[in-house]
């Protein structure tokens, strides 16, 4: 694990300097806390776990940053159930049956065809195999939603993340060229284990305050009315304080400023919260709670802005 | 990695290293992780960052340093107080960890349930002597715990661990059974048929590893579960011993996890630091704020598919039943399956017809009684 000891502090600042505003260049927009962590990806090489609530574009992060690195993005989603043949990789049975009747009348020891039918030409490569194999440089590895998996799951790639090595018994271990970037996300459906969480770096991603989520609808949607986006921001904002049981994310910010852009509304009033509601709420319960949560005060105030 | 403290910093920065490492040790003092790795990390991060950007420095060692919600909230006010002792409050913070010893080392008047409980345990050494003849044993069975005597509650302990054996036994066999063929496994088909040209003769299957169930036992303490509640503590006691994976909490008008504590070696010391937990040890019963902080703190824990929750309550309740709906119905989006044991469907005219417990039927997958061992065990037919 080869680390740029020697860059200088000054230089650190201007690397996260350019971290942000390269970030925001790709419409992301972020703050010092995160790309300080980036940048101690980048420098350190250790996984980045970043948690949050959902749709706070905790994903987004690995995604920009392939963009950003302009190195190739590897996903793995992960679901309960996600077992090595998903993850890492599995034979092409098929193909070894096709092969083997293939072989079948020429002089090969069995040897040989068993050598032969268990090469690489026969291996469906998984996301976690795939990072290893990166020929050009290092890849930005991104395994969503590690909360989902399992325990037995999590122990593995634990072991993968420390040696980035796979064995593979028929054809022996394959080390990484480029060790990944790896980005873990999660959203806390499960406590992980501590021995995962050590291993990584750690970022929370709170609901971004009025001013930083003004900055993202603005770099996110261009065209949209000043008034129109202080006003959802601010609407929205209101709904996160509701003890609601799916609180807005920036995603569904972003849908509901969407939605009003594409009905032609210019100001958001009752009738448009009405019909863009299904944006911000994603249950009946949670509808009926913002409706009767007295939205005239938080429409009728000046937006600032 | 080959660095070791001071090492990783030029000649003449001694200082910035011996500050990072005193910093390290301070947030673990104040109840953060700590130990050589994340003081080296810490290191490192602040030998990528330097020392000159305060705020710089604070994301680094924050990114390092903490792995959890808990741990970044509480990591801006350690740093503060490390570099700026004057300004912030410091003597106002109470470490974490020393206030959780606090509480097992108190050791002041255990509640008379609980002594209820000590002293039962020495009849214990008399009782087991299993000298329960059948019709002992069949009364015992039967019983109603509200009725009966401290010295049976030894025998029935005895009782209860050998039917759960024979329980726990049944479980593990109908689980064979039901996955005995389990997915074709192509890997290792294909590599026998090699030496057959390439016809899958025999072919080879993948077993399904049975997962037992996981249990989570909410056990209602309140006054008048009072008669009930000492021997359901033992059951679940035993029944903690038996299954690996339980989960059990205590509440009246406070939830409070005992799992750990079920899991000291010696029941009576185990149960009496319980009363010191237990604030509402038979006060008042608010089910519907329970469940609230089950699902706030605990509910993460589960997964859905092999869950068993089992609420141990008469339902009498003094919040809200709306509140208790609304939090019965997030626990059964949690969990594969929901059981309501309540020791009062043991009489014969009682009617579940109380606020909380109407409010509480509707999401219940199995409500059943819970007044006698013979109940008790009938849970298997639910797992």
């Amino acid at each position: 694990m080869e680390t740029s000891v020697g860059s200088s502090p000054s230089a650190s600042s201007q690397s996260i300097d350019t971290i942000i505003s390269g970030f925001e260049h790709l419409g992301y927009v972020t703050d010092r806390s995160l790309a300080t962590a980036i940048y101690l990806v980048t420098q350190l090489r250790k996984p980045l776990l970043v948690e949050g609530h959902a749709g706070l574009g905790k994903t987004e992060v690995a995604k920009v940053l392939a963009a950003f690195l302009a190195a190739r993005l590897i996903r793995l989603q992960c679901y309960e159930g996600l077992d090595i043949s998903s993850a890492v990789y599995e034979w092409n049975y098929q193909k070894q049956l096709l092969a083997i009747k293939i072989q079948e009348p020429s002089k090969q020891t069995v040897e040989e065809k068993e050598k032969h039918i268990f090469s690489r030409e026969f291996l469906l490569e998984r996301p976690l195999l795939q990072s290893i194999l990166v020929e050009e440089a290092s890849p930005v590895l991104l395994i969503d939603e590690i909360d989902r998996a399992d325990e037995a799951f999590e122990a593995f790639l634990l072991e993968l993340l420390s040696d980035f090595q796979v064995t593979i018994p028929e054809l022996g271990t394959v080390h990484a060229k480029h060790v990944p970037y790896v980005i873990l996300t999660s959203n806390r459906s499960r406590e992980l284990g501590d021995a995962l969480k050590r291993r990584c770096l750690y970022q929370w991603i709170d609901y971004p305050d009025l001013e930083k989520e003004m900055r993202i609808v603005r770099t996110r949607l261009p065209g949209i009315e000043q008034q129109l986006a202080g006003q959802v921001v601010q609407f929205v904002q209101f709904v996160r304080k509701l003890p609601l049981s799916k609180p807005p994310g920036i995603a569904e910010t972003l849908d509901c400023a969407q939605a009003l852009i594409a009905l032609g509304k210019h100001r958001l009033d009752p009738e448009a919260v009405e019909e863009t509601l299904s944006c911000v709420s994603k249950s009946v319960e949670d509808s009926a709670k913002i409706r009767s949560a007295g939205l005239e005060r938080i429409l009728s105030l000046p937006t600032g802005q | 990695m080959t660095m070791q403290g001071s090492k990783v910093f030029a000649e003449g920065s001694d200082d910035a290293a011996r500050t990072i490492v005193a910093f390290c040790r301070y947030a673990r003092e104040q109840g953060l992780a700590g130990g050589v790795q994340v003081t080296l990390g810490g290191l490192r991060a602040a030998l990528c960052l330097g020392m000159a950007n305060r705020e710089t420095l604070r994301s680094g060692l924050r990114a390092v340093i903490c792995s959890s919600k808990d741990e970044w909230e509480l990591f801006d006010q350690i740093f503060e107080t490390f570099w700026d002792p004057v300004e912030s409050k410091h003597s106002q913070r109470v470490p974490r960890r020393q206030q959780r010893r606090g509480v097992d080392d108190s050791d002041r008047n255990p509640s008379t349930l609980m002594s209820g409980a000590v002293g039962e345990n020495q009849a214990e050494g008399q009782g087991s002597q299993e000298s329960a003849g059948a019709s002992e044993l069949h009364r015992l069975r039967k019983a109603d715990f509200s009725t009966l005597r401290q010295d049976d509650l030894a025998a029935l302990e005895t009782i209860v661990l050998r039917l759960l054996r024979q329980m726990s036994a049944r479980l593990s066999r109908r689980q064979r059974m039901a996955t005995s063929r389990g997915r074709l496994d192509l890997r290792r088909t294909i590599h026998h048929s090699i030496s057959r040209g390439g016809d899958p003769i025999d072919l080879r299957y993948h077993k399904r590893k049975p997962r037992p169930n996981r249990l989570v036992i909410l056990l209602d303490i309140s006054g008048s579960m009072s008669p009930y509640s000492l021997f359901l503590v033992r059951f679940v006691y035993v029944l903690q011993k038996h299954f690996k994976q339980v989960n059990t909490f205590l509440f009246s008008t406070e939830l409070v996890e005992i799992t750990r504590l079920l899991h000291a070696r010696r029941p009576p010391e185990a149960l009496r630091s319980l009363s010191q937990l237990a604030t509402g040890w038979s006060g008042g019963t608010k089910i519907g704020a329970c469940l609230s902080d089950f699902n706030k703190l605990h509910a993460r824990k589960l997964r859905r598919a092999d869950t068993v929750f089992v609420i141990l309550s008469d339902g009498w309740d003094t919040g809200e039943p709306e509140m208790l709906a609304a939090e019965l119905a997030a626990v059964k989006h949690r969990v594969h399956k929901l059981i309501w044991l309540n020791p009062l469907l043991g009489l014969a005219d009682y009617q579940p017809i109380t606020r909380g417990m109407s409010a509480a039927l509707p999401y219940i997958d199995v409500f059943a009684p819970a007044h006698n061992l013979e109940s008790l065990m009938a849970l298997e037919r639910h797992l």
